[in-house]
Order: C-alpha cells, then structure tokens, then sequence
C-alpha cells in the first residue's frame, strides 16, 4: 500500500529554536498521499499543518529545524527521499513533481515582477528544452516563408538556438548570449513561452490572458492572482500539489470558483492534492481523504465518509461537533493548544478532552489502524503501548 | 497617479520649499546689525568704501526700510547672481562658490560610487548570511562607523598619514606641485577644462598630476566612505532582511528556483527599494561629512569654505552656502523619490 | 513598581508601562552587544553624576566647565605628556585632559538633555495639535518643518551660530538654540505622524462620545500609546545630538577655549595633529570619551528597538 502513495512522510519531528525556548512542532508525524487524491490535511493555528506542508518541499524557515524523518517521493517508479537531497537536487523536484500554493496569493508574488515573468520562470526552469525545440519548430516555419535579409538573420538565429539545444555550455553560445544584437534569439524563446503561458492562463478562465501577462501583482483582484498563482504551479504537470489554505483570504464566491478549478485540474491530470486547511466545510466537498493534525500529532486519518460519519478521535468530534449551524448553540472546545515548548508528556490533547484515562496522562498515544483504512491516535480507540 | 503626475506634483511642490528656504534665510540675517548685512550686496570689502558709499549702498537696497521692501531688494539681487561679497576670504562669493565646487565634487563623484556599491554589497550579503561570522564583523563595524565621529576618525588619519608617516600632505596637491600648476596655468600651459584635478591632469596629458591628486583624494574619501557606508550598510541589511521574510520568497523556492536566483533576482532588488529612499539623506549626510573632511585635510573645497566662513560669522557666505546646500539636498531628495516612484511598480502604475 | 503617588489620569495610563520595563529589560539584556550599550551608558552616567568627586573643580569658581589650570604648568603651549599628576596630559595651553574628559561626560549629558527637552517640548506641543486639529494649523506647521528639513542638519546649524554671534550671543548658547531649532521638526513629524495613527482608532471616538476634553484625550489616550516610538527615536538622537554639538565645538562654533567639551578639546588639538602621532594624548583621549558615549545610545537604541518595535507592532 505504501508502495503506491505518491509521498510517504515517515516520523517527521521538526523544532523551532525560538527566544523562548525550543518549541516541539512536530512530534512524529507520519501519513502518506495516494496517487491521484485530495488529502485534507485539517488543523488549528499552530498545529504544525504549515510547517508539514513545506517540509514535502524540503523548505525549513529559520527557526524552524528538521529533527529527523523521512519523506519518500514515488518519481516515476524510483524512490528518493527528499530530506536527503541536497538543494540544487531539491530545486529540480521543486516547482515540477511537487509545487505549491498558497493562502496569500498577492503575498506569493513578487511585487515588483510582471506575472508573465514569474510564470516563464517556471517554464524556463523545468521546461527549458520544450521550449527550446518549440521555438526552433516555429523558427522552421518562419524560415520558409521568410526572404532576403529576414532570411539571413533567422537563420543565424536557428543556428544560436541549435546550438543551445545541442550544446548548451559552449563558449560561443554563452558569449553571443552577452553581445547585445546576437542574443535577441532570446527573445523568440521568451514569445514561445509567452504562448504557452497565455495556453495555460486560458484554460484556467482567466479573461484576457495576454493583457493579464503583462501585469504586476498588486493591479490583480484576489481571485485573478490565485489563478496566476495555480498557473505556476500546475505549468509542469506536476505530479503533486500542497494547496496551503489557497481559499482563506479569498471571497466566498470566489472561493468557491477555485475550488471547483482545483477538483476540474485534479480530475484531468490526476495531480495529487495536499489540502492544507482548518475549514471543515472545504474538506467535505473537496477532499477524498482527510489527516487531522493536532499540536504537532497525527490524530486521525480516514476517508471523508468515516471521518464525518464516525469520527474516534475526541478532538476531531469536538472540531465537527463545532462546526457553527444556524440554530444550534456556539459550542467551541475548551482549553488552549499546550505550548509546545515543554509539552505534556502524554497525550497533547488530555486537558480538553473529556474522556480521558490514567495513561493519557503519561502514555503518548501511537496511530493505530482502528478499522480499514481509519487510522486513530487515542487511548479510548485501543491505542499506545 | 501615474508617474507623469507625481513628477510634476514634485517639481511644483519645489517652488514653495525653496521660496521658505530664502525666507528663512533672510529671516536669519535680519538678526545681525545693518552694517554686516552690507557686504550682502556690495561686490568688494566694505573696508574699502567711504562712509558716504555705505550710505548708499544702505539707501539703495533700502536696509533701513520695512522687511517686506528689503526683501524684494535682497531677492531680486539673488535672482541675478549677487550674492554680497566675503569679507572672510577677500572675493565675490559667487566667483568664490564657483572656484571651489569642482574640488568638492571632485570628492562625492569618487566616494559615491564606493559607497554605494560597497554599502550594498556588504549589506545584502549580510542579511543573506544571518548571524554568521561575516554577518557578525559587518555588524560590528558599521556600529563603530555610526558612532565614530567624522572628524575623530579624520584627525586619526591626518595624525598618522600626514602628520607621522608622512605619506601625503594636506590639502589637494602637493605644495610643490600646486604652485608649478599655478605657474603652468598663467602660461598657459595647463588648461581647466572642468576644475576636477583628476579629469583635467588627464586631459592635459599630466600623469604626474593625476597620480598627485589621486593619492591626495585618497584620505578626505576613506573618511567620507567610511562613515556613510556604515549607514547604508545597517539599512540594506534590515531591508534585505525584510524582503527575505517575505512570503513570495518561500513561493520562488516552492517553484525550484536555486538560492542565488532567489536572493539576488527577487530579495535584491525588493529590499533596495526603501534603500533608495533614503539615499538622499545620504546626500544631506555626505555635505555635513565633507565640512568636516575638506576641513581636517585642508582641502580647497566649499565645505571648508563654509566652515571658516561661520567661524569668522562671514555672513554672505554663509547665507550663500545655506541656500546653495539647501537646493543640492531638495533636487537630491527630489531625484531619488522619482526613481522610487519609478522602480516601484505598486507606485508607477497607482 | 507600582506608584503609590496620587495618580493623575497620566500616571494611571502609564501604570501597564511600568509592568513592560521589566519585561523591555529581560529582553534588552538577552543579545551582549545590548548589554554592552547599557554597561557604557551606565558609566557615562556614573561618570557624569561623580565627576565633581572624580575630578574636584577648585572651589569658588563661577563655571566648572572651564577647565582649571595648574600654576606648575604655566602656560606653554606645546600639550604635556601624560604624568602622575595629570593622567591624560594636557592639551595646548596647559589645558588638563582628565579634567576635560570626565567633565565633559557631564558636559554631553547635561547639553544633551537641555536639548532633547526643549525639542520634545516644542515636538509633543507641536505635533500634537497639528495632528489633533489639523487643518490650517496643519499645514502652516508641516511648511515650516519642511522648510528646516530642506537644509542638510549641520549646515542650517552653523548658519544659525553664526548669526546668532554675530548679534552678541555666546557660541555656546548659540550652538545649543541651533541644534534645537534643527531638531523640532523630526520629533513634531514623528508626533504628529503616532497622533494620526491614534486619531483613527475607535477608543478615541468613544472617548470624545463620552465628552472627554481634547486635552484629556491627548494626554490620556495618544501620548501613552506614542510613548515607544517616541523612547527608541530619543534615545537613538541622543547620541547623534552630541555629536552634532561636538562636531559644532569641532568646528569653532561651540564651546569658548578651554572649556570640558569634547569637540573643542579635539579641535585644541588638530594643530599637533598635524605634527604626527607625538601629542597623541591630545586626540585620542577626547575622541575616546566621544566614541564611549556615542557607541553607548546607538546601541541601546538599537536594542531598544529590536525589542519595541515588535511591541508596539503588536498593539
């Protein structure tokens, strides 16, 4: 089974080297992503959802530190664990089998950049050769048509774009690439890229792509920029994709619309999908299968069905049970998340729980699969050592 | 706005500053007695005039008239170029502002661009290596840079290169050398293309003389350089600092950007826009540094000029100086918040 | 630390302040180099406060800024190397060094605090009102900062001494006045600029619906709430006041000769300054009491506002 998931995370503990102290964010977090899934990953603020998230692209910000673990990434076949590579090895998966969005969209884009320019990064970094040859295609097409001088200079452009094709580290390529007349066969790379870029931003709705292209972050309204936001990061066909609370800032109508863009996209390219959110609403329509993470543990994991029909952990029923209904009373969970900084050494959540035993107290509790397929953290559930 | 717009915003919000700064100016030297601000006007020493000429000079610019009426007077005469005349240093203060300039803008246009480049370089390359040896020795220095005085730090040097070691003297050239140049240039011999020692020795195919100024330029710049770097060093580094925080950062890593590209293609240029901001109060802090280093080395420049001026209270030129400073410091001001408003596109584009 | 005084609204306001110190405090003390800038500030104070005991002036005389001279020395003008009896040698004219030095620690503080007052009091009046009211007022005052802002600091600053001594006043008296008629309008910006912040938050119009008077609410509700930016810009402009001072002493526009300043003493000192590193003493004392204190508020201000700004960002 485990075989078959796209990523495995195994036992990640990860600490935050704070003035206060050293704070225990992640305490052993395993679960994994089946090819082809949206997997909710739910949590309150703080519970170490974030920070899980961009460890599957192996980015750790200071203070925060890995402990340990292990994360498997199923690439076409091969195995590799993505804590082990080193970064220049790391910024080849990134942004092409594993990308990412993320709740700020505007916030996610340099503001003093063009969209379009940020988009053909990506393309410049992963798809290079593609557009390469689909420049020199087009290239090939014009030579035919073209005569006299047009003629001359479009070959010596073919031949530069060959040669980049065939032999990219030559001295000659990279010192035309400087001379001010010679390197404008750069600028035919960069129009292929704008034509896949204005393919890409088409078929995510977005009206008037080429105009849009040339735009800065701040003159897009929130939706637009998350959709340019998805643009990047579905430009390589990514196998992988960490949606980190993309909807959050967003309006309601809004939100919806990309939501259905994301389970439309998921369903063509059978990407899989890590859903970062603590909206209990987006995880039912949206998510095949769900992890709850509560103050750095794995509490539960099921299929949507189970959780919502028969959630065991006690957090997860008091996070359903909370879930405000027009006409019932505002219930919330009593109690604050511990602080991780010396964390109770048993279970994390005994001091809200209300069923809790003596070896909560003192025993952590260790995921355990309860029934098939519903993985459950908690001593009541026949858990712990 | 667009750009276009707060352009000409800006330039016409330059006709009331500058408007207050002669008003303030004139304000000031209302405060001394009449007979001071005679040699606002006249164009020789006021020792060489009869009694009767005093008279006159004080009825025609109305000296003895209501405020209003001698302002008039005083600002028409600078609108035409009379600034009075300097009792301190026996010249016309135009001609004596103008014979200096190029000496002191000799200075700004070598330690400029050494400020800025090393300022730049030392502070982002700091923020990037956070708390790390070459993060903390930055950090050390440049405290020291702001908290030593320039004119400590000047007489240091002055004490061990000119005075002990030897190596150089005070002033722009040396003693020999300048009065062969004065003897050169009554011949004819030598040209003044520009007023700029090192522009002109070159011009005039005088190696020696290049050579000469060069290492005569080198101390006045090591103190300028010094202290104004320290500054932009400290804000390059926080704003660098900043623009690594952000979140578009993680979001370029996330797309398998490799570090480089993502610290100097999108921090850099993110973090260098407060840093231009402010590069004009380092053109305000670049003026006072160069009284007190022009002063310390003995180098022919304005800010000694000045320095000198106020203290024999020579008040033409100081008026003179004040205003002068006052227009190179608002179009300094001026330039940098329009490049701001350029590279910033959340501003270009409103 | 709680103040058992008869509270005046301001002093209630304040109270949750006195609770912070500690806190700010803890902070501070956690990063060495904030350390160090508290360890020199409390010797330039210690040096201040005790210098009538460290360095005795001679009894009777009217100022004791002016250093007193030592009949055994005369007065030779080549500066005597330091001795048992002058630790710090003398400057031209037989001036003592120690003397200068010590005194002029105090010299620094109580210049610095003269100025600093005066340009809070006319900054807080100022900006106050101008950001309170607005309006006219407003404007008429931001004209006249922007005018002062146009100069560069210390050139407006020598213009103003030397105008100001030219019609009789003292270089002293004339050089302080210009740093405070150069500093106003930073602080009345800053002011005004935490007033507007202020002004704009809900408490201030449930205030006014209450019918507390403009004065209450300025004082009760914006000046509180200012009181962060208002400490780390201070502090860091007490060094840079001195400095200025010492750099107007340097100069020529400051204190008289033979006076405990800093500035004057390196400028007594330039001319043997030229002649090599022989008069060292001359220098390097003096420019040592000024790096030590100077070094001392930038630090601290520093710390200060690594440890406020995240503060006051939080309210």
């Amino acid at each position: 089974m485990e075989e078959e998931n796209v990523v495995q995370i195994k036992d990640l503990y990860l600490n935050f080297y704070t003035y206060d102290g050293v704070v225990k964010a992640l305490d052993g977090v395993s679960f994994g992503i089946k090819k082809g899934e949206i997997l909710g990953l739910v949590g309150e603020t703080g519970s170490g959802k974030s920070v899980t998230s961009l460890s599957v692209l192996s980015i750790f910000v200071p203070p925060g530190r890995l402990q340990k673990g292990q994360i498997d990434i199923n690439i076409k076949g091969k195995k590799y664990d993505i804590l082990s590579l080193n970064d220049a090895t790391m910024a080849r998966v990134r942004g092409k089998y594993v990308s990412m969005i993320f709740q700020e969209p505007r916030a996610a884009l340099n503001p003093v950049y063009t969209v379009g320019d940020q988009i053909s990064e990506v393309y410049f970094h992963h798809r290079k050769a593609e557009l390469v040859d689909n420049t020199i295609a087009q290239l090939r097409e014009d030579l035919k048509k073209a005569s006299g001088l047009r003629r001359t200079i479009y070959r010596a452009d073919l031949s530069l774009l060959e040669k980049m094709k065939n032999n990219p580290k030559s001295v000659s390529l990279r010192l035309s690439m400087k001379i001010p007349l010679l390197n404008r066969f750069q600028n035919r790379i960069k129009t292929e890229a704008r034509k896949m870029i204005v393919q890409m931003l088409k078929s995510l709705n977005i009206p008037d792509p080429a105009r849009v292209i040339d735009m800065y972050p701040h003159e897009l309204s929130g939706g637009m920029a998350q959709r340019a936001v998805i643009a990047m990061s579905l430009a390589c066909n990514p196998m992988m994709l960490i949606a980190d609370e993309p909807t959050t800032s967003l309006d309601v109508t809004v939100q919806a619309q990309i939501l259905l863009l994301i389970k439309d996209l998921q369903k063509k390219f059978h990407t899989s999908i890590l859903y970062v959110t603590h909206d209990l609403g987006v995880v039912a329509e949206t998510c095949d299968r769900v992890v709850v993470l509560y103050a750095g543990n794995v509490a539960e994991i099921a299929n949507v069905f189970d959780l919502y029909k028969k959630p065991l952990h006690p957090y997860t029923q008091a996070l359903l049970e909370s879930i405000p209904r027009p006409g019932h009373k505002f219930i919330s969970i009593r109690g604050i998340v511990p602080s991780l900084v010396d964390p109770p050494k048993g279970c994390r959540f005994y001091d809200r729980c209300d069923y809790t035993q003596e070896k909560c107290l003192h025993i952590e509790p260790q995921l355990v699969e309860v029934e098939k397929d519903h993985f459950v953290a908690c001593h009541l559930h026949y858990g712990g050592s | 706005m667009g750009l276009r717009e707060y352009i000409i915003r800006r330039l016409l919000l330059l006709i009331p500053i500058m408007l207050g700064v002669v008003l303030l100016i004139f304000a000031i030297i209302q405060f001394v007695p009449v007979m001071v601000r005679v040699s606002l006007y006249i164009t020789g020493s006021i020792r060489e005039l009869q009694p009767a000429a005093v008279q006159e000079v004080i009825r025609q610019y109305g000296l003895d008239q209501p405020v209003w009426i001698q302002f008039a007077n005083w600002f028409s005469q600078i609108m035409v170029g009379n600034f009075g005349y300097s009792e301190s240093t026996q010249e016309v203060v135009v001609a004596g502002l103008m014979a200096r300039v190029p000496a002191t803008f000799e200075i700004v246009l070598v330690s400029a661009p050494l400020i800025i480049l090393s300022g730049i370089w030392l502070g982002v390359r700091s923020a990037v290596q956070k708390d790390k040896p070459f993060d903390q020795m930055t950090r050390i220095i440049s405290i020291l840079g702001t908290s030593l005085p320039s004119f400590f730090f000047g007489v240091l040097l002055l004490a061990t290169f000119v005075g002990q070691l030897r190596w150089v003297t005070p002033g722009r050239l040396s003693p020999a050398m300048g009065t062969a140049l004065a003897l050169m240039i009554r011949n004819g011999e030598f040209t003044k293309y520009t007023g700029m020692m090192l522009i002109d020795s070159l011009l005039n195919l005088r190696l020696n003389y290049f050579y000469d100024a060069l290492i005569h330029l080198i101390l006045p710049t090591t103190v300028l350089v010094f202290i104004q770097t320290a500054v932009l060093v400290r804000v390059t580094r926080s704003s660098m600092l900043e623009a690594l925080g952000k979140t578009y950062i993680i979001a370029a890593r996330a797309k398998g950007l490799t570090k480089n590209e993502v610290i100097y293609k999108h921090a850099r240029r993110n973090a260098l826009i407060p840093v231009v901001t402010i590069s004009g109060l380092l053109v305000g802090g670049m003026m006072t540094g160069l009284i007190i280093t022009e002063t310390v080395f003995l180098f022919p420049g304005v800010g000694s000029w000045a320095a000198t001026a106020a203290q024999r209270f020579d008040l033409s030129v100081v008026a003179a100086y004040s205003m002068f400073s006052a227009v190179v410091f608002v179009l300094a001001n001026l330039i940098v918040d329009v490049l701001y408003a350029y590279i910033d596109p959340r501003i270009r584009l409103g | 630390m709680q103040s058992k005084k008869k509270s005046g609204n301001f002093r209630k306001a304040i109270e949750p302040t006195f609770k912070e110190l500690k806190f700010i405090l803890k902070r501070v003390l956690r990063s060495p180099l904030s350390v160090a800038g508290l360890v020199l500030i409390t010797y330039n104070v210690a040096l201040a406060l005790f210098a009538p005991f460290i360095c005795p002036p001679v009894p009777g005389t009217a100022d004791v800024y002016l250093i007193p001279r030592d009949q055994a020395l005369g007065f030779r003008i080549e500066p005597s190397a330091p001795s048992p009896t002058h630790l710090f040698g003398a400057t031209r004219l037989q001036v003592d060094l120690l003397y200068g030095c010590v005194w002029g620690t105090r010299f620094a503080f109580q210049l610095g605090l003269e100025v600093i007052l005066a340009t809070l009091a006319i900054g807080l009046t100022l900006g106050m009102i101008s950001g309170y009211y607005g309006g006219f007022i407003d404007e008429v005052v931001m004209r006249f900062t922007d005018i002062i802002l146009a100069f560069p600091g210390l050139i407006l600053a020598m213009a103003f001494v030397a105008v100001l001594a030219r019609s009789g006043w003292s270089t002293l008296n004339a050089a302080v006045l210009s740093i405070v008629l150069i500093g106003w309008p930073g602080y009345t910006r800053l002011i005004r600029g935490e007033v507007l912040r202020v002004k704009g938050e809900d408490y201030i119009e449930a205030a006014r619906a209450a019918g507390a008077s403009d004065l209450r609410i300025m004082s009760r509700h914006v000046l509180p709430n200012s009181i962060y930016s208002i400490i780390i810009v201070a502090s860091l402009d007490f060094g840079s006041i001195v400095l200025t001072a010492a750099a107007l002493s340097f100069l020529g526009l400051g204190s008289q000769p033979g006076t405990a300043d800093w500035g004057r003493l390196i400028y007594d000192g330039v001319p043997f300054a030229s002649m090599g590193l022989k008069y060292w003493w001359t220098i390097a004392y003096p420019g040592l009491f000024i790096v030590l204190f100077t070094l001392g508020w930038n630090l601290l201000g520093d710390a200060l506002r690594d440890v406020l700004d995240p503060l006051s960002r939080r309210k």
